[in-house]
């Protein structure tokens, strides 16, 4: 066959005479993406994902199909092409069905593959769910203990009967990893040479740590206490999350080579300046430990103190056990600090404890099971009061502090969408305390930050997609920021997100992240009426009586036993071939958008009801229709198992006469190029 | 002794289903009972003549008389016998007969004259001459060169030069990609399935003249060397098809099809294909696949199909009107269908004229007439004298060409200025009653349903095109529906594998074009000017104007009007379903439509 | 293998013409699944798989024939099928209203059979006859100039010539 010459972006190529576009530019490693076209079948043509332009010619061309000739000039880039490609994606997306991610993916913070680790534990592979799960959370044993678990509130398996205890399989990953002898120890890249400071050991610096550190930068925190672990050590009690367990986690995140500088306190002992000078970039990870302000006259007397400052205390020893035998004490504020306020104060000894909410309990933000537990511990709770005066020493008091409460009503809806409380006007109540601890709110210590843009409330200013702060080598995440103290795992999340953005920041790359463009879909009950009901296995927690006296862990972890069921349980309703497909791999290269034109899907659910492959999983409602499974079959299996049925923009793929021909080799699903055939999971 | 009159009904299948074969059947037996003594007169059936606004149509001799109902059979039996009869209340206007004489007839030169199901008739209008020509004293170059001559273009719609695809199944080696067990050979394939809506010239000379079309065939398997045809004839024209076979029987018994027609070494046998029902298999590779018993997918050209084409060898596709045109060319030459016609268009063109116009029907005129000439000249303007407002050519491929463009030229040039297109040649005349953004609504429905589903942009564009023209349509369209069109018209018009997607944007992106305002006036003004979009139109009763009948809150099926006997009447907009019996009941046209 | 499918008699003939002609196999799959739906009025999955056995064409690509063509049918119509055209002419001439009316009086969506089995219809593409536009056809006869009563009374005839017909067997 004759040589010819052909110019490909610029690149002169040699090609033969035969050879399609395609293949001379696959030959060179060009990439031109298509949809339909495999070397072993009959040029097709279908998806024109392919075409590209051609010096002197009107139309585009499928270069799948076209033979090259001698000095053709091919470019692959331009405007037209790009928008070609852009086009194709955006049509097959308007109607191809799927979830790319399950719902427990989406919601979480951090986005884990939580269907994944599932189905590892499932199989009883816990090595390789805890290196699944690192990927994401490099604490999975101290997260799982203490998530408020996002990714369970969004599990369909609820449409079932109950959500998939995620958090709890995911602190058995953690458990086993900790506990094995050799724990996952990921590959670390070439060392840069580059230098990053992060400022704040807890969650949030020790995450951003771990990620940068793969990238074989060298890494230091500098951390103002004496041990890292931040709100981790410090705001979540030892009965939810033991000192060890926290330990041997940071300690596998030390291990990857981080420097750990404690008792090091920016504007005391260093200045975010210096750092700046020192280091290629630095992460800003500080927290929020100030307690906000309980704003009712009082507020000021002795025996009158923070949540934050008061679990700090509880956590460092300055406040002993048994401290609080006989006292009565008040916890004002609704949310998961309180109720750790709350919880510690029982241990502590406390005869009474008070807390006091302005709303009901139904608007609590803390978690449901942690009211229930402070509750089954006997915390007294006070809902619809507010603190509107706190006095001492008034006669004929027993007690040194006397609060007066006003008693509140819900009204209508407030921004946030819950009711809003209104005092009755004229209904009051008081209580008489040994003392009030406010747990209402935290925020950033701004000294040492004053170099940094800050929102009106005190937060630190960062970018919402790079981190970036108003220094360009300064990135900041966590409670620190922006909208304040959130969940670990959010600062988890914005920690490896930020770690992504300092690393192409040091190569001079454009931070901002590359858009994710998925599909998702809206399910109902009615989608998983075929289930078997089956309940969620629940870690087993100790009895109040009991738990109560002391700071050991409330409950244990599942055994292997329990795990493996438990994480059967769960739908795997995301996608299983999202790591493969190649409709959203392109749909990301070329951000090309889903709902560009809607989605309306056309009707496959006839392919539901006639015969189904053997061990091949059929989703029809992923199909492109780019006909491989069909060729193929029929062109290089020789059998003709599956066919087109209907014409036009119904058209489905379905087998018929599997019985007599289909020889059950899976070359169908090996070649969809979606989720809509694959091997069945075995 | 006088001679005894010929007499004929027209038997298309329009005149048909306007009642022809009663008449005919009226006719035909009426003179057979009545055994005359003085005469025998024959009555055949003929095809159609075009005029079909005036079916059913019977000629005595060169007598027209149009509408013929029962009592007009009997008034013209009475002529034909010498009676005293009224038969004149039937004869043709003149100004009806002019339509014929504005015409210039080649490829419908026998239809409505001859029948179809006599050869000898076909004969005797100088039939298979041609052919004679071309077998016994022409060379395959000869002949070539003769059409080269001719400047005859496909009609089918593409308007491909015929002789180049000639000379290229001609050159092709037949022995190309082959398998061994079969026998190398050429195929001539006619596309006569004629499936843009508004086009039925095609039919009308399969049905009217089957023979002009076999004989066009005969003469381009000579060229290109060929001994086998299939005609692929649409399943909805049975009549074409009975015509077609009695045509090629009646062909093979005086030997114009068979083993060494006209005495000479030249073998040419035929067979007929009825499609099944797809749009998409008008397209020429499409058209192969359903031949070869496949799904009518379009493939990829090249390799066209004069290279590799029905059973990957090398194939001769055109249309019937094409084909029609070919004996005429040889017995005339070339040159004097040259004569006619423009500079880049030459010979004659038939036009189906339906819609708004008064006289529908067949016209077969020069190319470079203007588009008035056919509305207004041949068509005698529009029904009830309205407004032209827009013609729509070339179907779902084609545009609506506005009223103000009516001295365009029709040419394949000028016509693709104006993003409209020759096509098969359908002319839907259009008056101020027809919304435009309906049409194109209602022709993306029609590509959308047609698409074989191959290629993304058509399968799925369509679609989506034709989703957003629905909410346009149904009162819901939204601000940025005309540029999503306009985005989605060009990636569909770049990316589609076949002319199907390719030209399915044209009837947007036309009525885009000459009627922006209209689309704005859905979506922004809610408000359809041509009172057809149900969803944004509103009825009101004028109290001035009603008196009171009862009779449309009678008729209303949402019990949506109220009013007491001699009462102006009211409209219950929420109740309203919009589907205009009030207006249609109401005798006072007291309902008005906003 | 033991086939548990009808004996499909009729087609008999046809099929074994098919197995002579083994020079045009795959072209006379069409007019072989045209000439059993003009046997059986429909295409049913049964026969659908008699007749891939008999041809060695596998079912999938016969069924992806049959479902790609609207010609054939996967279900059975009534006695008296309809096409109505909603070719371009036919629509501006105002073929949606005929449309409106069959299914008021048949009271019956698009491809769905009557109660009384006696009608089917279908809207098609083009039927050609676009001059006497909007036009239906009702078995091989063509109706034109539609109007909705005028429709209606089409249908009415059709039914009454039916019931004639039945009540007449029923006295013989």
């Amino acid at each position: 066959m004759n040589e010819i010459k052909i110019t490909i972006n610029g690149r002169e190529l040699i090609g033969l005479e035969a050879q399609t576009i395609l293949e001379i530019a696959q030959n060179n490693n060009i990439e031109i993406p298509t949809l339909c076209h495999d070397k072993r079948i009959e040029i097709y043509g279908a998806c024109g994902i392919c075409a590209v332009e051609a010096e002197g010619s009107p139309k585009l061309l499928r270069a799948c199909a076209v033979h090259a000739s001698d000095g053709m000039v091919i470019r692959t880039d331009t405007e037209r092409v790009l928008q070609n490609r852009k086009t194709v994606l955006e049509l097959l997306l308007s109607d191809h069905e799927g979830d790319c991610l399950p719902p427990c993916t989406l919601a979480c913070p951090a986005e884990t593959d939580c269907q994944g680790y599932a189905a590892l534990v499932a199989k009883g592979e816990y090595g390789k769910a805890a290196e699944l799960v690192m990927e994401k959370i490099p604490l999975p044993a101290s997260i799982g203990r203490v998530c408020p678990h996002p990714c369970e509130t969004a599990c369909r398996r609820q449409l079932v009967e109950e959500p998939v205890s995620l958090a709890s399989l995911k602190r058995f990953i953690g458990d086993y990893n900790i506990g094995r002898t050799a724990p996952c120890a990921p590959q670390i890249e070439q060392e840069s040479g580059k230098h990053i400071a992060i400022i704040g050991g807890g969650p949030g610096g020790l995450s951003a740590a771990y990620y940068l550190r793969l990238k074989g930068h060298t890494v230091t925190i500098y951390e103002a206490e004496s041990r890292m672990g931040g709100m981790l050590r410090y705001g979540i009690p030892e009965y939810r999350l033991p000192d060890s367990i926290l330990q041997k986690e940071i300690d596998i995140i030390q291990n990857t080579g981080i420097i750990f500088r404690n008792n090091v306190r920016i504007g005391q002992d260093t200045s975010l300046e210096e750092l700046r000078q020192n280091h290629d970039a630095v992460i800003v990870a500080a927290g929020a430990w100030s307690d906000s302000k309980l704003r009712c006259p009082g507020e000021e007397l002795d025996g009158v103190t923070g949540g934050i400052k008061f679990l700090y205390e509880a956590a460092t020893g300055k406040i002993k056990p048994e401290t609080f035998k006989g006292l009565k004490i008040a916890v004002v504020g609704g949310g998961n600090t309180a109720m750790d306020v709350c919880r510690t104060a029982v241990r502590l000894g406390a005869e009474k404890v008070y807390n006091i909410y302005r709303r009901t309990r139904n608007e609590m933000p803390a978690e449901e099971i942690e009211i229930t537990e402070a509750e089954e511990e006997g915390v007294i709770f006070k809902n619809l009061t507010n603190p509107i005066e706190i006095s001492a020493g008034k006669a004929p008091a027993d007690r040194p502090l006397t609060i007066r409460l006003q008693i509140m009503e819900l009204g209508e809806p407030d921004s946030s969408g819950r009711r809003a409380p209104v005092p009755v006007s004229g209904k009051e109540e008081t209580i008489e305390v040994d003392m009030v601890i406010s747990a209402i709110g935290q925020k950033l210590n701004p000294k040492g930050f004053e170099e940094l843009s800050m929102t009106k409330w005190g937060t630190l200013i960062a970018d919402g997609q790079t981190f970036q702060t108003n220094f360009s080598n300064v990135f900041a995440i966590g409670d620190a920021t922006n909208d304040g103290a959130d969940i670990a795992v959010s600062a988890i999340g914005e920690a490896r997100k930020a770690a992504e953005a300092v690393n192409k920041f040091l190569y001079g790359q454009d931070v901002n992240p590359s858009p994710k463009r998925l599909v998702k879909t809206e399910k109902t009950a009615e989608d998983f009426n075929d289930r078997e009901k089956l309940p969620r296995h629940k870690t087993p927690c100790r009895n109040p009586n009991e738990r109560r006296k002391d700071s050991l862990e409330i409950n244990s972890s599942f055994t292997a036993g329990q795990a493996e069921k438990e994480a059967s349980r769960c739908l795997a309703c995301g996608c299983l071939d999202f790591y493969d497909c190649k409709l959203i791999k392109y749909a990301n290269q070329f951000d090309a958008n889903p709902v560009k034109y809607g989605v309306s899907a056309h009707n496959r659910s006839d392919v539901k009801n006639k015969e189904t492959l053997p061990n091949i999983t059929q989703t029809p409602e992923k199909c492109i229709l780019c006909g491989l499974c069909v060729r193929l079959c029929e062109e290089e299996v020789g059998e003709g198992v599956l066919g087109f049925v209907g014409r036009g923009f119904g058209t489905v793929v379905m087998p018929a006469g599997i019985s007599d021909v289909c020889r059950d080799c899976g070359k169908c699903a090996e070649i969809c190029p979606t989720g809509a055939l694959m091997k069945a999971y075995q | 002794m006088k001679t005894s009159p010929k007499i004929t009904v027209g038997k298309g299948s329009c005149g048909i289903a306007a009642g022809a074969s009663e008449i005919f059947e009226i006719l035909s037996n009426t003179i057979a009972n009545h055994a005359p003594d003085v005469f025998t007169p024959s009555v055949s059936a003929v095809g159609c003549i075009g005029m079909c606004y005036l079916e059913p149509i019977v000629n005595v001799d060169d007598k027209t008389f149009i509408k013929v109902d029962q009592k007009g059979a009997g008034e013209i039996l009475k002529l034909i016998k010498g009676e005293e009869n009224h038969a004149e209340n039937y004869e043709i206007r003149r100004e009806d007969l002019e339509i014929l004489s504005a015409q210039t007839r080649v490829a419908l030169q026998n239809c409505g004259i001859i029948n179809p199901e006599d050869i000898r008739e076909y004969i005797e209008k100088d039939g298979y001459t041609a052919a004679r020509k071309c077998v016994l004293e022409m060379s395959p170059e000869d002949i070539i060169a003769e059409i080269k001559t001719s400047g005859l273009s496909g009609r089918g719609g593409a308007g491909f030069p015929t002789w180049f695809k000639w000379q290229a199944a001609r050159n092709a080696s037949a022995g190309n990609s082959v398998s061994p067990e079969r026998k190398a050979k050429k195929y001539i394939i006619c596309n006569a399935d004629e499936g843009d809506p508004g086009a039925f010239m095609d039919r009308a000379i399969l049905e009217g003249d089957p023979h002009a079309m076999l004989e066009g065939m005969l003469i381009a398997a000579r060229a290109i060397g060929s001994d086998e045809g299939i005609i692929y004839v649409r399943a909805e024209y049975p009549l074409a098809i009975i015509r077609l076979e009695k045509a090629i029987v009646q062909a093979r018994e005086k030997n114009f099809l068979g083993e060494n027609i006209f005495g000479s070494d030249f073998n040419f046998n035929l067979r007929i294909k009825a499609g099944a029902g797809a749009f998409v298999c008008g397209e020429e590779t499409a058209l192969i696949a359903s031949l070869e018993g496949q799904r009518g997918m379009p493939r990829l050209k090249p390799p066209f199909p004069a290279q590799e084409g029905y059973r990957k060898m090398p194939s001769n596709i055109n249309n019937v009107e094409t084909y029609a045109n070919v004996p005429w060319i040889i017995r005339n030459g070339g040159s004097k269908f040259a004569a006619m016609g423009t500079e880049n268009s030459k010979g004659t063109k038939v036009f189906a004229l339906t819609g708004k116009i008064k006289k529908g029907g067949l016209a077969e005129v020069p190319m470079g007439k203007t588009i008035n000439d056919v509305v207004f000249g041949v068509g005698g303007g529009i029904q009830g004298d309205r407004k032209l407002k827009a013609v729509q050519m070339g179907g779902p491929s084609g545009g609506c060409i506005p009223a103000e463009l009516g001295n365009t030229q029709i040419d394949y040039r000028t016509l693709a200025q104006t993003g409209a297109i020759m096509g098969s040649g359908g002319m839907v005349v259009m008056d101020d009653t027809t919304c435009m953004v309906d049409m194109a609504r209602f022709f993306l429905d029609f590509t959308c349903k047609e698409s074989c589903g191959k290629c993304v942009h058509c399968r799925i564009g369509t679609r989506r095109m034709s989703e957003i023209l629905e909410r346009i349509c149904g009162g819901e369209g939204r601000d940025g529906d005309i540029e999503l069109l306009e985005e989605l018209a060009e990636n569909i018009k770049q990316g589609s594998l076949c002319a199907l997607g390719q030209t399915a944007p044209n009837p947007v992106l036309t009525t885009l074009r000459y009627f922006r305002n209209e689309y704005e006036d859905h979506i922004t003004g809610r408000k359809c000017t041509a009172l057809q979009c149900k969803a944004l139109l509103s009825y009101n009763i004028e109290p001035k104007a009603c008196v009171g009948c009862t009779l449309c809150a009678k008729k209303c099926p949402a019990g949506a009007i109220t009013g007491a006997v001699k009462v102006p009447h009211k409209i219950i907009h929420d109740k309203c379903v919009k589907c205009g019996e009030c207006v249609n009941v109401c005798k006072f046209n007291a309902v008005a439509i906003n | 293998m033991n086939c548990n499918c009808k004996n499909f008699t009729l087609l008999e003939p046809y099929l074994q013409k098919y197995e002579g002609d083994s020079a045009n196999k795959e072209g006379n799959l069409i007019p072989l699944l045209q000439k059993a739906q003009d046997l059986y009025g429909y295409l049913p999955p049964d026969l659908l798989a008699h007749i891939a056995e008999r041809t060695g064409i596998k079912l999938a690509k016969i069924i992806g024939v049959v479902t790609f063509y609207t010609q054939f049918r996967t279900k059975p119509a009534g006695k008296n099928l309809i096409l109505l055209c909603q070719g371009t002419a036919c629509h501006v001439n105002g073929s949606p209203a005929i449309e409106q009316a069959l299914k008021e009086e048949l009271g019956v969506n698009e491809d769905e059979i009557t109660d009384d089995g006696l009608f089917t219809y279908n809207n098609v593409a083009c039927l050609g006859c676009c001059s006497l536009s909007p036009v239906m056809m009702l078995g091989d006869k063509t109706y034109g100039n539609l109007t909705k009563d005028g429709t209606v009374e089409i249908l009415k005839n059709v039914r009454r010539e039916a019931l004639n017909i039945e009540s007449a067997e029923v006295k013989s």
